[in-house]
């Protein structure tokens, strides 16, 4: 049962609750239904970008999407977002910041850029 | 352990540029006759180190010595180099997953030059049979491979799709990888190495009219680091290649080797009189 159809159960069971007709079977369908849920699926979103703001420009990217990891598409002006803010936008969650240590020094910089992790919920 | 040397052919730009993107690629410049039987002997011997063709004259002669190459080595490492004593090849059933991020294991980084990584083509590689790809200016950019593991695309990576009989020769921290392939077949990609044994100094081909105070040490790497790092990086490499390395320095704020349109000489080159001295 989808979340929709849970949400009309519910809905069905509020409308027996106020014409005093509700029965435990009414209830009953809504826990069989929440467990057959399927169990949640993270999905992963890295974004390295050219400074610590949300609004610098992606200059990588890698994506783990319903169990699958992509680059994105070949062409980085294709790339689905140019910037972590976009992204943000379209309903992912930062989870993980850069982190400033790898560039204290700008004579020995770490790693690509600076990098975010962002999360999904499938 | 053998050494060579020939003349060199590489000059003061291309040496510069090699400063600044870490490569530099001879395109087709080893014969068709070289390339068939360099394909014929790696599937006769079709190891991981196929370290055997390097007692092969017709290789050492066609690949390892091969003019232009081997010259861009001699500019690059000076004279009587080491010629390779291990031989690689990376040979791929295609279509495969490209692999992950990397510099080989035992990078430095640094200035210093004291070895060069090289790639061999022996078939011509065209962007479906999975290139090497490599991030250009990234010789200068401290990753461990392991935790390079989740990088997927890079904005300024480019492809090495290049003619049969191509060498690649780059610095051996380069960030690179093997692409992905969507072709069928077998692609072969030799790796050796190659060593310096005197000193640095500026004995490539020298340009009349390269001027180390103006040159444009520029270069639009990664796009991640600090404002005028490539340059002061690609200039510091430069000098240890000119065997000036003690001379070296960067004097910060609007001095060399920071580019911008002045109406004289950068101020702040080593040595002169707005150099550090006190």
């Amino acid at each position: 049962m989808s979340v929709e159809k849970i949400k009309q159960q519910v809905e069905r069971c509020i409308a027996d609750l106020r014409a005093g007709q509700l029965a435990e079977t009414g209830l009953q369908a809504i826990i069989a239904a929440l467990d057959e849920q399927p169990a949640p699926r993270q999905d992963l979103l890295y974004l390295q970008a050219s400074t610590t703001s949300v609004t610098g420009d992606v200059v990588g990217m890698l994506l783990v999407q319903d169990g699958e990891v992509s680059e994105g598409p070949a062409d980085p002006a294709e790339w689905p977002y140019p910037t972590v803010l976009a992204a943000m936008q379209d309903g992912w969650r930062v989870i993980q910041f850069p982190d400033l240590a790898l560039s204290l020094d700008e004579s020995r910089t770490y790693g690509l850029g600076y990098e975010f992790i962002l999360e999904k919920w499938r | 352990m053998k050494t060579y040397d020939c003349p060199p052919t590489l000059t003061d730009s291309q040496v510069l540029d090699v400063c600044k993107k870490g490569y530099h690629i001879c395109e087709g410049v080893v014969p068709e006759e070289i390339n068939r039987r360099t394909i014929e002997f790696v599937d006769n011997n079709p190891v991981i180190e196929p370290t055997e063709i390097l007692d092969e004259d017709w290789f050492v002669e066609g690949v390892i010595c091969q003019p232009e190459a081997a010259g861009a080595v001699r500019s690059l490492l000076g004279r009587n180099f080491v010629l390779p004593i291990l031989m690689s090849n990376h040979r791929v059933h295609m279509p495969l997953a490209g692999q992950q991020w990397h510099r080989d294991g035992g990078s430095q980084y640094g200035p210093a030059q004291h070895y060069l990584q090289v790639f061999y083509y022996p078939e011509t590689c065209t962007r479906e049979m999975g290139p090497t790809e490599l991030l250009p200016g990234s010789h200068h950019l401290f990753s461990l491979s392991r935790q390079m593991a989740h990088y997927g695309g890079i904005k300024s990576s480019v492809y090495a799709a290049v003619p049969a009989g191509s060498i690649i020769i780059t610095v051996y921290s380069i960030w690179h990888r093997r692409s992905n392939s969507t072709a069928s077949g077998i692609r072969n990609m030799l790796k050796y190495n190659y060593w310096r044994t005197v000193p640095p100094e500026r004995d490539w081909i020298i340009e009349p009219d390269f001027d180390v105070v103006t040159a444009d040490y520029t270069f639009p790497g990664p796009g991640t680091r600090q404002q005028f790092r490539d340059c002061i990086d690609a200039a510091e490499m430069f000098f240890w290649l000119c065997g000036k390395h003690d001379d070296f320095q960067s004097m910060g704020g609007q001095g060399w080797p920071m580019p911008a349109n002045r109406n004289t000489k950068p101020l702040g080159f080593p040595g002169q009189l707005t150099g550090r001295r006190f």
